[in-house]
């Protein structure tokens, strides 16, 4: 049977889906974690994995400029679409941040001195944690095909969950609506929109909840620091239930809360009742 | 000067940062470059005045023209064309528009037609201030060129902005800060703020602009951002304790400087430090 896929999101950053992750994964006590937030990877702070294995990701290539055959033509800065080429001294030099490695390039160089070369955008883990098998990564800061990057840590976390047969695979994904967002959870059984009671949560996971109709994954809420605006948090509920917006439950604002992720521990015991709850409905959904 | 406001760790107040800049400092144009999910115009109550649409060039392919031969197919990098039996090659939503195949096509039978991605929107703010916000269009995959057309647009403006930059350490938030003249880096000290700070100091100092951090929320936890600060030899600008008093009213739309003076004088001294920093 193919194992279940619960991926984390939440349009807007910071309204807390690495915190929520690590409650849900201890709630079901086993399942095989995957943090696609791989720009600003924070799920293993919390769940502290054992590294068993990394890898060198490698993204799309990129163009390099042999100096010694450039001759300051600039055929190549025109052509580019991206931005990626500049004239530095009479040479073209390629800022392989924004170098997409569409190959226009080298195909109008006269005097080919460019090439495509494979770029190493960040690396790949697997990890053991107490609450599962863990996948991982680091994009290189600045670094771009983060998507591709997802996508490879889904797949690997679906080939260790069907390995030892662990039903239940739990996403943690990046913010925003975008590439990498997309990646996470598309073909996702269930994503879970953490948001919080703010005019801008609110705007953010309105369009994420556009995104995620368009690709047809079901889609709940969590109301993550519900008391810090409690009018709001109606009103949240209120446009959740005309929309047929399913919302699984609400988080206080608790100083407790913050403590213990500063003290990188998962907040089992301040939030046992809430996520109970949470818990109770995701199993009748699922 | 243009200054940008990047975090790495999203939700620690870039966009609380960026209005409340604009309460503080004279005539600031507002610049919105987190085109997927953009909130500033929330927090400086804005109204739309004009659209312009973003478009990426992609292939048309003219089924009649077309030999078939599979060059534009076996050439693009993205696997944006495809091309099953006897149909022309069929365009994808993994398009990046860089032209390649209507370059490589020996029949001329490739041509490039706009396609919209998003849009930058002109608004007018409570304050009578002009804020620039993009907007990618939602189910679109790219922000880069959105953002891109956005800094474009402002750079060729008049006076002093301010660029309220997307979350995370990928090419997104590069984008935003790559044509700025300086980097406000807003962080919290959470094990996360830390890390991604870290992350967020990594892909700024190779751009070579002055960079500062703000800590939001400084007395909510105690992760040594100042070691990191001083490691990547970018000073602590200020430092911010949490309010719940400011935390209720960002959720109603208010942005902390119209709140809490102290925001308003911190910002005002981080501003006049960068401008400090550039005419050195």
């Amino acid at each position: 049977m193919k194992p279940r896929e619960i991926v984390v999101i939440s349009g807007k950053g910071g309204t807390g889906k690495t915190t929520f992750t690590s409650l849900l994964a201890a709630s079901f006590g086993e399942a095989v974690i995957c943090d696609a937030d791989v720009d600003a990877p924070d799920l293993e702070i919390l769940l502290k994995p054992r590294r068993i294995n990394e890898q060198p990701f490698w993204g799309m290539q990129t163009a390099e400029v042999d100096p010694a055959l450039c001759t300051g033509c600039g055929t190549c800065v025109a052509a580019c679409r991206f931005d990626a080429i500049a004239m530095v001294d009479g040479k073209a030099e390629v800022d392989t941040s924004f170098c997409e490695g569409c190959d226009v390039c080298r195909r109008v160089c006269p005097e080919k001195a460019i090439s495509l070369v494979d770029t190493r955008q960040g690396t790949s883990y697997e990890g053991l944690t107490n609450l599962g098998p863990m996948w991982h990564a680091r994009l290189n800061p600045g670094g771009e095909n983060s998507g591709k990057l997802v996508q490879f840590l889904r797949e690997s976390a679906l080939h260790t969950a069907r390995e030892r047969d662990i039903p239940l695979i739990l996403t943690d994904g990046p913010p925003g609506i975008a590439c990498p967002a997309i990646s996470a959870m598309t073909g996702a059984d269930l994503a879970i929109a953490v948001t919080e009671p703010s005019g801008a949560a609110f705007h953010d996971v309105e369009r994420l909840s556009q995104v995620t109709a368009r690709f047809g994954i079901p889609t709940a809420f969590v109301v993550n620091k519900a008391d810090l605006a409690p009018k709001l948090a109606e009103k949240l509920k209120q446009e959740a239930r005309t929309r047929n917006w399913k919302i699984l439950g609400e988080i206080p604002f608790n100083r407790a809360v913050v403590d213990a992720v500063a003290e990188a521990r998962i907040p089992v015991q301040e939030l046992q009742e809430e996520i109970q709850l949470i818990r109770k409905r995701l199993d009748n959904l699922l | 000067m243009t200054l940008a406001v990047a975090s790495g760790k999203g939700g620690t107040g870039k966009s609380s940062v960026s209005a409340s800049l604009v309460l503080a400092i004279q005539n600031l144009l507002a610049v919105d470059a987190d085109v997927e999910e953009p909130n500033l115009g929330l927090l400086l109550g804005a109204v739309p005045l004009e659209s312009t649409l973003i478009t990426l060039p992609v292939p048309a392919v003219y089924g009649d023209c077309c030999t078939r031969c599979g060059k534009c197919v076996s050439g693009c990098m993205f696997g944006a064309l495809t091309m099953f039996g006897e149909a022309p090659p069929q365009v994808n939503d993994l398009c990046h528009g860089c032209g390649l195949c209507s370059m490589v096509c020996p029949e001329k039978a490739i041509t490039e037609v706009d396609k919209p991605i998003g849009e930058i929107r002109h608004c007018r703010t409570s304050r009578e201030g002009d804020l620039y916000e993009g907007r990618l269009r939602v189910g679109m995959p790219n922000p880069v060129p959105v953002i891109e057309d956005l800094v474009k647009t402002i750079l060729d403006m008049d006076g002093s902005k301010v660029i309220d930059c997307a979350p995370g350490n990928a090419c997104p938030m590069v984008a935003g800060v790559r044509h700025a003249d300086a980097v406000l880096l807003v962080t919290e000290p959470t094990p996360f703020g830390a890390a991604d700070l870290e992350l967020a100091l990594q892909a700024v100092v190779d751009l070579k602009k002055p960079v500062g951090v703000l800590v939001n929320r400084s007395d909510l936890a105690a992760a040594d951002i100042k070691g990191l600060a001083a490691k990547y030899d970018a000073p602590i600008l200020a430092e911010f304790p949490f309010s719940r008093t400011v935390a209720e009213a960002y959720a109603e739309g208010t942005p902390p400087a119209a709140m809490d003076t102290r925001w308003k004088s911190g910002l005002r001294e981080i501003w006049e430090y960068f401008e400090r920093k550039l005419d050195q």
